[in-house]
């Protein structure tokens, strides 16, 4: 340790287990969530100042396992050997212990100082699970502390405990010793490592070389080539040995180990049952009744957001026209004051009153049901479906986030396992009407024609989202994946923590499209007040008359909505000098107007967005694809709709 | 009986023990690579394991079991490469 008063804690577990909850409690809003350098894993970390140390705490993310399946667990296990923090909380879930202690034996393999926080308890004994934690301690070899997270109990005692266990060094855990015919490989192989020199601890090399872990496989191969062809002759002999591959052997070695331990430290009685959560999980997933639920769920999810998100938008817009005279008082009635009102304020107040009133109630409801364990029952009622265009359960969740914002879906499909995936659902989500959009939808197709021909554009859209879904998974190569997901038992959501989440992504939010919506505002003033909307419309012109049929004031608020999306209809009311588009656009018009404005990339900030997520090549062949998908199919809609009879 | 059979021919409520996962199956509903075999296993799904279909979803949905006291939701194409000795 270089300065003695600093300290670094790392929180590691499965998913679910109440970790992000443990980490609110210890860090409260003294955190900062950004991603690992160069990947698109979420880095949580937050300080907090204890016992005279200033304590910095890194909320790695949930997961089940060390090897290398997932960028979540190649991290969290390059973090705890390079970064060496100087202690690692692994946080257990009571209520699951041998399957925690899975991973907790994973843990102790690395050598790393570590203590567990076991938490749940309450849930736990009401599934009559009842768990000797000293004992516990006494097999791991490490303190550990019971905790109910989400009412604050025990985590002082925690934060204690993992002082005084890196003042005193207790918490180094014991060796975890395999069966006999593994154990002999295993130290045979680490005692050639120890030689080498190698960054790993020994023994957990020897045992990642026998389950064949490509990472450390190629790291060893530059050193010590031998060591690896050992390696592989010794797992040859032991899947000869079991009859099974030598990671499968391991696996079952480690899970066997796992259930000595939960066996050894718990008392079940086994008539103890949750009955509410399971009878709300038996509906929620029910055959029939499950889809009822998710569809009532989620018309009142965003009932209660538009509701919600129109009365406060609405209060902040006039507060906006309030302070018109004051800019008018001091900058005068010309051009500066056009461009500086007109294009920066105004475009940043449009930012606030229209994406946060809709934003922040909609990620706190969205990450309410998360935390209840709602929203895996969905991606489980909707895993079928997705499967049509190459997709699983899990990628529904984005989906309704995008028809909130596509900005946050496109980061939320993080949560798709491969690489292939998340691309495939990061396309479909751009294709998705955000809020935005159907503003267009409704005020322009649904209110000057009919709202069953804005139902029949939304339909439309879905449409479109599995055919070009099914192409793009036809064409992409590589094997769709299955679900594997874990769904566990309905809580309370951690409200704390929902409002926490919510405030991070809200303000990741805000500080990705904010410079955008800005900078799109101040360019469109600024051709307008400079007179160049003409020339922009007449270059436009083969497009959007020729091809579209439309007035060539359509085609400019066309071209500008890429930048701002939601005020496409009020520039084109500007644009055409009246807002009532009944009396200057036919209604064939508006419906190509508002097919191509749908298909057509999102937005500027969904474009960061993509580059963000997938790169600069990826994010370029997404929107020049939309842009021309969409101007063909307009083009196509109206040649259709035309020979129908239709003006 | 113990006859062999994939975990996506149990009926509901009936519970096998897990003898292998046959990896790179190609089925409709998408197949086990390597990476998600070692999901599986990190699920808890080692040989030996007991699992109990607890629900079955029609038309290719996934099928809810329960493995060492954790609920699991698996993808129909996963579940039908988990081969297990069925009790009855």
């Amino acid at each position: 340790m270089t300065n003695p008063k600093k300290l670094t804690i790392a929180l590691a577990g499965n998913a679910n287990v109440g970790k992000s909850v443990i980490f609110n409690h210890l860090t409260g809003l003294h955190q900062h969530i950004g991603n690992w350098p160069g990947k698109t894993v979420e880095r949580a970390e937050g300080t907090l100042h204890f016992k005279g140390y200033e304590i910095d705490v890194i909320d790695l993310p949930g997961i089940y396992s060390l090897s290398t399946f997932s960028m979540e667990e190649l991290i969290s296990r390059e973090y705890i050997v390079s970064e060496k923090p100087d202690l690692v909380v692994n946080v257990v879930d009571a209520s699951l212990l041998e399957r925690c202690l899975f991973f907790t034996v994973q843990l102790m393999e690395l050598e790393t100082p570590m203590i567990v926080a076991l938490n749940q308890v309450d849930i736990a004994s009401r599934k009559g699970i009842k768990i000797d934690h000293e004992k516990l301690s006494e097999m791991l070899g490490v303190p550990v502390v019971p905790t109910v997270a989400t009412k604050g109990k025990g985590i002082y005692e925690l934060l204690e405990a993992a002082v005084s266990a890196i003042e005193d060094g207790k918490a180094k855990p014991h060796e975890i010793r395999y069966g006999k015919e593994v154990e002999e490989k295993i130290e045979s192989l680490s005692k050639m490592i120890s030689g080498v020199g190698f960054r790993y601890p020994a023994r957990w090399t020897a045992i990642k070389l026998l389950e064949g872990d490509r990472d450390v496989e190629a790291d060893v191969l530059r050193l010590a080539p031998e060591v690896v062809s050992r390696a592989r002759e010794l797992a040859q002999e032991i899947e000869r040995l079991h009859g099974h591959s030598c990671f499968t052997v391991m696996a079952s070695e480690r899970y066997n180990i796992a259930s000595c331990i939960a066996r050894e430290v718990q008392v079940v009685t086994p008539s103890a049952k949750l009955a509410i959560e399971d009878r709300l999980h038996n509906l929620t997933t029910h055959k029939v009744l499950g889809y009822v639920v998710m569809l009532g769920v989620m018309t009142s999810l965003f009932y209660a957001v538009f509701v919600f998100g129109d009365y406060t938008s609405t209060l902040l817009s006039y507060l906006l026209q309030s302070l018109e005279p004051a800019f008018e008082a001091v900058l005068g009635h010309g051009e500066l004051k056009e461009i500086i009102f007109g294009g920066v304020f105004e475009s940043i107040f449009a930012g606030i009153a229209i994406a946060l009133p809709y934003l922040v109630p909609f990620y706190f409801m969205l990450y309410a049901l998360e935390d209840s364990g709602y929203l895996s029952r969905v991606a489980f009622l909707m895993d079928s479906a997705m499967h049509k265009i190459g997709l699983h359960g899990k990628a529904f969740i984005p989906m309704i986030l995008s028809y909130g914002c596509n900005v946050p879906a496109c980061l939320a499909c993080r949560i798709m396992e491969t690489e292939r995936e998340r691309i495939l659902a990061t396309f479909v989500v751009t294709l998705i009407p955000c809020a935005a959009r159907s503003v267009i939808i409704l005020g322009l197709v649904g209110r000057f024609i009919g709202v069953e021909v804005a139902l029949a554009i939304y339909a439309l859209d879905l449409v479109v989202v599995l055919l070009l879904g099914r192409i793009a998974f036809k064409v992409m190569p590589g094997e769709p994946t299955g679900l594997i997901m874990e769904m566990h038992e309905y809580r309370m959501p951690h409200i704390k923590t929902v409002a926490s989440q919510t405030w991070f992504r809200v303000t990741e939010y805000a500080k990705m499209a904010l410079p955008l919506i800005v900078f799109s505002g101040l360019l469109i003033k600024s051709i307008e007040v400079l007179g160049l909307l003409r020339a922009i419309s007449s270059a436009m012109s083969p497009v959007t008359t020729a091809w579209l049929g439309l007035p060539p004031e359509a085609g400019i608020s066309l071209v500008f909505g890429v930048l701002r999306k939601e005020l496409a209809l009020v520039m084109l009311a500007s644009l055409l000098g009246t807002s009532n588009f009944g009396s200057v656009l036919t209604p064939l018009q508006m419906i190509v107007f508002t097919i191509v404005m749908l298909f057509y990339v999102p937005c500027v900030a969904t474009i960061a967005a993509l580059v963000k997520e997938l790169g600069w090549k990826k994010a370029a062949l997404i929107t020049v694809f939309e842009v021309i998908f969409a101007v063909l199919l307009g083009g196509a809609v109206l040649r259709a709709l035309s020979f129908l009879g239709l003006r | 009986m113990d006859a062999e059979l994939p975990l996506t021919s149990l009926r509901e409520g009936e519970s096998g023990v897990v003898t292998s996962i046959k990896p790179r199956g190609r089925g409709r509903y998408g197949g086990v690579g390597l990476g998600l075999q070692r999901r599986l296993l990190d699920m808890g799904l080692t040989p030996g394991t007991k699992v109990v279909v607890v629900k079955s979803s029609p038309f290719g949905g996934p099928l809810e079991v329960q493995v060492r006291g954790s609920r699991l939701a698996i993808g129909r194409g996963v579940a039908e490469r988990i081969y297990v000795k069925v009790e009855r």
